[in-house]
């Protein structure tokens, strides 16, 4: 068995230790966070007494709020801490042993996290629409549905290289969760995980259409629910490799420096 | 109780001098907070680009909710977060027999010994948040409103706590690295919403079974609108039977523990 394969059945070892924690997680926070969504958005939509706001009907929110909690923990992967927590124990030695790049190793134990939680969102969503499909909604399309989560997929390899960067500081800081945090928030929320991006105001729109954060959780979500054109996918495929390898480069220049730094005796 | 004081003042004492060891932390963790109430109130701003009223509040109301809601995270953050942030850990490895031998109560010891300092900028920053939007609230208010406001919110804070508790405890029994710490962050999400928008059985369970609602929302409604006392009496009642049930918890889950890791 190659040395991948190993790696991904230890990891979905380690993600299905506790099975019952895992799935009342996992359904409680799914659950939890398309319910608050959908309270708030069905007042403001009652009380605006509209159908529609901004592209969306209330029906669309729920199916956009069901899809982000699952989008955003298959971009969180392995979860913060994946190399800093492992800089500061020391522990980081081993994988510097290792006959393989560590940075193979780290992407493919944070893509096996990121794969799984797809398989749940492909999961979820089926049952969600078979069970709750309306007229409103165009008809569920698999092909949407497997394109929405493999940009999901490229999108958690781009958001990856970005942890990664700042995971990669902990060879000078001590601690540093509190930039992987702020780095979540920025994402879910110019991402469009608090509120779609389409409720931004337009300069704002325009602006991000530059940046890597439209295409981490909006784009993929609108074209897992057939609101995304071609074009469109297009240049979300395009833009997260182009900031992939951007991230790529810095890494490679703050690990050459980072790793004289490096002295593999931990805190 | 004065030993208790004492031993509090030595928490503190020992949490600012490690505080300032992680310089650079310290720095990073205001800048995180900040970022944090940043985007709270961008949130609803952007919500009131489209709407004039939210569950019957206006923007500069809604500040205020905002605002309380982020002291209510400051004070938790400054407080227990780092405590219970260990708990788990602890009772899931077999820590806590360091603390059941020692002759303090052992849940005052493993929620409090963590003081983090580095949140309390936090907690300054968030209190002059909350200072700006009572300063820009457009309706009179009196000096026993503002008063009852911060006492509610600081029972909003120990409910917080109770929460929090609520869902590591079951460790006791799963013995799980981190119980349901996931679930707790995604649920807080009830609290930064005002209670009105939640109905029927989803309000039943944010508002008595694992209130979150009531943490910020209920505070906030008796200071904007006419003190009611069915409000404040649900507000007590919620209390009390969540300290009942969480003491209750923590007891039978000292039972349980083998103190053999896991």
């Amino acid at each position: 068995m190659n040395w991948w394969k190993h790696v991904m059945l230890m990891e979905l070892r380690k993600i299905l230790a506790y099975r019952s924690d895992f799935w009342i997680t996992f359904l409680g926070q799914t659950l939890i966070q398309l319910l608050v969504a959908r309270s708030l958005w069905q007042m403001i939509f009652a009380s605006e007494g509209v159908k529609v706001m901004n592209g969306y009907s209330l029906e669309m929110m729920n199916l956009y709020y069901l899809i982000i909690p699952i989008g955003t923990r298959m971009l969180s992967g392995e979860n913060i801490g994946f190399v800093s927590r492992e800089i500061y124990e020391g522990t980081f030695t081993r994988y510097l042993l290792y006959p393989i790049s560590v940075f193979q190793y780290k992407t493919l134990t944070y893509m096996t996290y990121s794969l799984f939680y797809g398989l749940q969102l492909f999961l979820l969503y089926s049952l969600y629409r078979l069970f709750f499909t309306t007229s409103s909604i165009t008809v569920m399309d698999f092909s949407n549905l497997l394109l929405g989560v493999g940009l999901f997929l490229l999108a958690s390899l781009t958001y990856l290289l970005m942890a990664m960067l700042i995971e990669l500081i902990a060879l000078w800081a001590d601690n540093i969760w509190t930039l992987i945090v702020m780095l979540k928030f920025f994402v879910t929320f110019l991402g469009g995980g608090f509120v779609p991006l389409t409720f931004f105001p337009a300069l704002f729109q325009d602006i991000l259409r530059w940046t890597p954060f439209p295409y981490l959780i909006q784009v993929p979500a609108q074209t897992i629910m057939g609101m995304s054109q071609s074009q469109d996918i297009f240049r979300a495929i395009a833009l997260l490799l182009i900031w992939a390898l951007i991230f790529m480069e810095l890494i490679k220049i703050v690990w050459k420096r980072g790793e004289k730094q490096y002295t593999g005796v931990g805190i | 109780m004065k030993r208790y004081v004492r031993l509090y003042l030595y928490f503190l004492q020992f949490s600012f001098s490690k505080a300032m060891e992680f310089r650079l932390d310290f720095s990073f963790r205001i800048i995180m907070d900040i970022v944090y109430s940043l985007v709270n109130i961008l949130f609803f701003k952007i919500l009131f680009q489209h709407t004039t009223l939210i569950a019957g509040w206006r923007e500069d109301q809604m500040l205020i909710f905002v605002a309380s809601y982020i002291l209510v995270d400051a004070i938790s953050m400054t407080v227990f977060s780092t405590n219970m942030w260990w708990l788990a850990f602890q009772i899931n490895k077999g820590d806590l027999d360091y603390h059941l031998i020692r002759p303090v109560s052992p849940l005052f010891f493993l929620s409090l010994r963590e003081f983090s300092a580095n949140s309390f900028m936090n907690l300054l920053i968030s209190i002059g948040l909350l200072t700006y939007a009572l300063g820009h609230y457009a309706d009179p208010f009196s000096w026993s409103d503002l008063f009852l406001l911060l006492a509610l919110l600081i029972n909003g804070a120990l409910m917080y706590y109770c929460c929090q508790m609520l869902l590591i405890l079951p460790v006791f029994w799963t013995q799980s690295a981190r119980g349901f710490m996931d679930l707790f962050y995604s649920m807080g999400i009830a609290m930064e919403r005002p209670d009105r928008i939640f109905k029927g059985w989803l309000r039943v369970l944010f508002t008595i079974v694992l209130p979150f609602a009531l943490i910020a929302s209920f505070p906030v409604r008796l200071f904007l609108e006419k003190f009611n006392w069915p409000t404040f009496l649900h507000l007590v009642a919620v209390t009390i039977l969540l300290w009942i049930l969480m003491l209750g918890i923590w007891r039978r889950g000292l039972r349980a523990y083998s103190s053999a890791s896991s």
